[in-house]
């Protein structure tokens, strides 16, 4: 397995709260949940690096909304 | 990091060592899809030959590893292989991050998608050209791979999967996966799923075809 290294992370009490919530909803620890966020921001960085948009699409009302993602 | 094991080979049921290599990075799929390529084309002479008409041909033979490797340059990509006397036998790409569950009871959390899981061209076996394969099990052996890899990550074994046609009943009879019906944004594969109890099941069964 590749060597980690370990980081402190700040977050506001909205940001705590926000984490913990995807934890219990994700089922996944904090650690756990912060490297697939990390995952998702890269893949989607690269295709929009790409050229590609990411796009929501509402099922129900078919609509669809380009996300901004910086 | 390589990791020994046995596979058995079919036509005389002898076990013989074999290798897991996890980590895969892009050079290894590249060298995979070199040797692998004149087995595709063997395939493909034959079964002109034999005139088995197109659909009957194994769908993954216009599969190109070397065009997927850059995948690898993604943290959520993993890749892992197995080796036998040398020579690359199987392979398998999962994603972690871009994929979660559908089934209602799982709905939203994370899991191990399976992008592609082949075997070698000489290991698949093709009833028109009466090929049996070298050797028994490494799809089995991969996909338990990638439920092991969804326990790591802490998914408790969810692993998602689209099927090709020809592989639907291995993942549906063989590993016992959810079969959630065709999908229509992925070419109307049809796309299959694992609850943390069925996934659970299939290790404690030994996970084997």
């Amino acid at each position: 397995m590749a060597d980690k290294r370990t980081m402190t992370l700040n977050l506001t009490d909205a940001e705590m709260a926000a984490l913990e919530q995807l934890c219990e909803r994700k089922e996944l620890t904090k650690t756990a949940l912060i490297r697939q966020a990390l995952r998702l921001y890269q893949a989607i960085d690269v295709r929009l690096a790409a050229g590609e948009r990411l796009v929501f699409e509402d099922l129900r009302g078919k609509k669809k909304s380009e996300v901004m993602v910086l | 990091m390589d990791r020994p094991f046995e596979v058995q080979r079919r036509h005389d049921l002898e076990w013989v060592p074999a290798v897991m290599r996890v980590g895969l990075g892009e050079q290894d799929l590249e060298e995979i899809e070199r040797s692998w390529r004149g087995g595709r084309q063997i395939l493909r002479n034959a079964l002109r030959a034999a005139n088995v008409p197109r659909d009957k041909w194994p769908q993954s033979l216009h599969w190109n590893w070397e065009h997927k490797s850059s995948d690898l340059q993604l943290l959520e990509t993993h890749a892992c292989g197995i080796r036998i006397e040398g020579r690359w036998e199987a392979v398998v790409m999962t994603k972690v991050a871009s994929y979660t569950a559908r089934l209602a009871e799982q709905q939203g959390k994370p899991l191990v998608y399976v992008d592609y899981l082949e075997v070698a061209p000489w290991n698949w076996r093709i009833h028109e050209l009466a090929q049996q394969g070298e050797y028994r099990g490494l799809g089995s052996v991969l996909f338990r791979e990638a439920v092991q890899l969804s326990k790591d990550e802490q998914f408790h074994g969810r692993v998602g999967l689209h099927a090709l046609a020809q592989a639907e009943s291995f993942y549906r009879d063989v590993c016992g996966m959810t079969d959630l019906g065709p999908d229509g944004a992925k070419q109307n594969l049809r796309y299959f799923e694992f609850l943390p109890s069925q996934a659970d099941s299939y290790l404690k069964d030994g996970g084997e075809s």
